[in-house]
């Protein structure tokens, strides 16, 4: 009897290695993601872009629009108009990520919730994700709306890993849960994403949904824009922001 | 002023919280049955009077699964209470299926939650809509604004002299009803607290703008005088926050002497708040102090106590507390403003100011920022929803537990005050605010001591 236990288990040990003997390295999925929504060069034909688009966050019931500045290499503006909150703007410029906004006023971030600001202000992040990440381990499979996607877990150099996932059929991804970090606390969230548009010869997932504790926020992306020059005002430091760091830079 | 198109009246139930569990109809039907046991012709009619409806007994059924998987889906607990949640539904549902009446299946459901021990989470028969939310039918306000002390509904400040209506006299009558056997019928139910009391009183003051109504009022001597009295448009601007109906919001600001006082009736309308907040406290960098009256003040937009806070701490690395929810915990942090006030800070409390009332108020004095001046607040801190049951109830329950940054829940306890002072009657005749009367001269003496 023992020996068919044993029989069993090394049947289970071999199925197990013959699955991660299965999955693609990380690298490869990744790689492939940049190759499935345009290409390397597709991407590096831009050096700007205009996004924008609309936001709800159904709980409380609440609706708005966002637009997004961003220029290579690294150089972001955010603005959200979220109904009765008013505008929030956020950036990331020189080495300085920031935020305003009407309840907490200006703030410079600073540690982990900084380095996440600066990934997220890297032009073309997609196909330069080695900058990005350090590590990246495809850890398994596991469906997303009835999609047979691998898991790929990404680590950035700091801060905590997060999980994306890539759809094996069309090498999209469809998925992603990471820990937010802001002042407010770590915040898990999970982003799903569709609806893929082509810009430009480069395939942008143009809504998402995403869910952080009990709240859930959607976004539509209703226009990508590569042409419309960018002033460059969008990326200086608001007043507010220069005085902090002028006062961070005394102390 | 206007109400944007569309929209309802800006009430919100949001405190509206469980009543006394009253005698059950099913439990003095129980009684009386065995009483009546061996009477034959009794045996057969019980059962007939004991049937639910089928209808009605499908709809108890029906709230007692909404009851109970929104609170397995919704509490931030995953275990809510510390209880085997499933074993709680297989305890509950056969009780609540044979229930012989919705005062029992809701007394059932009560008892349920009952276990969880936490507030904020009740079940009301629908009656209780009626007589806690009842309304005068509109937006207009009579220019004065009045407060139960001592079982009393006293007029407490008169922002709008056309009345002749003074600070300090009893309102008797108003919109037809006799306050005082309200305000004893009311305060004889424990479970109704101050905020729901003085939400009961306000609404028999309100009624349709620039309608006349008669009240009765007991003036400084004694005497019963009778004023008709025009209900004026509300105060302030409406503004609404996402699905939460549009309500009138208001800001002041003024000086006595070189302390500034600062008061507003609710954290609503964000950017103008914020801004008139923020303006009003850099407009008193050098003051002797800030007062910031709270009373009567319901709560609203969470947020901001953190905002306002940035305004009254220099140092980074404070919060006012932190809030836990299902799958996410939420430190109210308080980001310092380069141009922030560091002097004295009062804050005035009554038990009508709650929730982010409390969370700022509360906050605050654990930090060692403000004295709290007042009574106890209403000790309802959580963000709470309401919703109405299949059967008609009305179903409240917290969506998050908040802990003080001293380390104490405000849920169900408040923040008590620093120095405990009451409004009183004979004061408010006498031209003088108790309350604001001791900030001041705290704030005094305080100057004097540096």
């Amino acid at each position: 009897m023992t020996r068919f236990i044993r029989f069993a288990l090394l049947s289970a040990l071999a199925t197990v290695f013959a699955a991660a003997q299965d999955l693609p390295k990380a690298e490869t999925i990744l790689d492939r993601y940049v190759e499935a929504t345009g290409g390397k060069a597709a991407y590096e034909k831009h050096s700007h872009e205009t996004m924008t688009g609309t936001i709800s966050i159904p709980g409380p019931g609440l609706t708005g629009s966002l637009t997004r500045y961003a220029m290579a290499p690294d150089k972001e503006y955010s603005v959200l108009q979220l109904g009765p909150l008013g505008k929030a703007e956020s950036g990331f410029s020189n080495g300085v990520a920031w935020e305003k906004n009407a309840i907490t006023g200006p703030r410079i971030k600073s540690g982990v919730e900084k380095e996440q600001a600066a990934r997220e202000a890297r032009f073309n992040a997609q196909v330069d994700w080695r900058k990005s990440f350090s590590k990246a381990e495809t850890i398994g499979s596991e469906s997303v709306n009835g999609e047979d996607c691998y898991k790929v877990v990404v680590t950035p150099p700091i801060g905590k890993p997060q999980t994306q996932y890539y759809s094996k059929k069309s090498g999209l991804l469809m998925k992603t849960t990471a820990t937010a970090v802001n002042p407010m606390g770590e915040v898990m969230v999970e982003v799903e994403v569709s609806d893929y548009k082509d810009f430009d010869r480069v395939l942008y997932p143009t809504r998402s949904k995403s869910k952080m504790g009990p709240q859930q926020m959607d976004i539509v992306i209703t226009g990508m824009n590569f042409d419309q020059a960018i002033p460059a005002e969008f990326f200086e430091l608001p007043a507010e922001i220069k005085a902090l760091v002028e006062k961070a830079a005394a102390k | 002023m206007r109400r944007p198109p569309g929209s309802t009246r800006g009430k919100s139930n949001r405190y509206i919280r469980i009543v006394g569990a009253r005698k059950s109809r099913a439990g003095g039907r129980a009684e009386w049955r065995a009483g009546c046991g061996l009477v034959g012709v009794f045996l057969l009619a019980i059962p007939l009077l004991a049937q639910l409806p089928a209808e009605q007994k499908q709809a108890n059924l029906a709230s007692f699964e909404t009851v109970w998987s929104t609170i397995r889906d919704k509490h931030w607990d995953t275990s809510p209470g510390g209880l085997d949640w499933q074993a709680i539904h297989e305890e509950y549902r056969p009780q609540v299926e044979s229930a012989a009446s919705t005062d029992a299946a809701r007394a059932l459901m009560r008892q349920m939650l009952g276990r969880l021990k936490q507030t904020h989470f009740a079940i009301f028969p629908a009656v209780m809509y009626d007589v806690l939310g009842a309304e005068g039918g509109g937006d207009g306000w009579p220019g004065f604004e009045a407060r139960v002390l001592n079982g009393r509904v006293i007029v407490t400040d008169v922002p709008r002299k056309e009345s002749g209506v003074k600070a300090g006299w009893e309102v008797l009558q108003a919109n037809s009803s006799d306050l005082p056997p309200l305000v004893a019928n009311l305060q004889a139910d424990p479970a109704i607290h101050e905020l729901q009391l003085e939400r009961a009183v306000a609404a028999r003051l309100s009624g349709p703008e620039n309608a006349v109504r008669p009240m009765v009022f007991s003036d400084e001597t004694g005497a019963r005088v009778t004023r008709d009295i025009k209900l004026l448009p509300p105060r302030g601007e409406f503004s609404g926050f996402g699905n939460l109906p549009p309500q009138p919001v208001w800001f002041e600001s003024k000086k006595f002497g070189n302390t500034a006082y600062i008061r507003f009736n609710i954290f609503l309308d964000l950017v103008h708040v914020m801004q008139e907040f923020g303006d009003a406290i850099q407009q008193c960098a050098h003051c002797d102090g800030i007062v910031i009256d709270l009373r009567g003040n319901p709560g609203g937009i969470g947020g901001m106590a953190m905002g306002m806070a940035g305004w009254l701490v220099n140092e980074t690395g404070q919060r006012l507390g932190t809030m836990f929810m299902r799958g996410a915990t939420l430190n109210f942090f308080i980001n310092p403003r380069a141009e922030a006030y560091g002097g004295p800070v009062a804050i005035l409390v009554d038990g009508s100011s709650a929730s982010t009332s409390e969370i700022f108020a509360g906050g605050l004095k654990d930090l060692g920022r403000a004295r709290i001046f007042g009574t106890r607040t209403a000790a309802a801190a959580l963000p709470s929803v309401i919703t109405r049951l299949p059967n008609g109830d009305g179903f409240q329950y917290a969506i998050a537990n908040y802990i003080s940054e001293g380390g104490k829940a405000l849920e169900g306890v408040g923040v008590a005050p620093d120095v405990e002072v009451k409004l009183t009657r004979e004061g408010l005749l006498d031209g003088h605010d108790a309350v604001m009367d001791a900030a001041f001269d705290w704030i005094r003496k305080q100057k004097e001591s540096r």
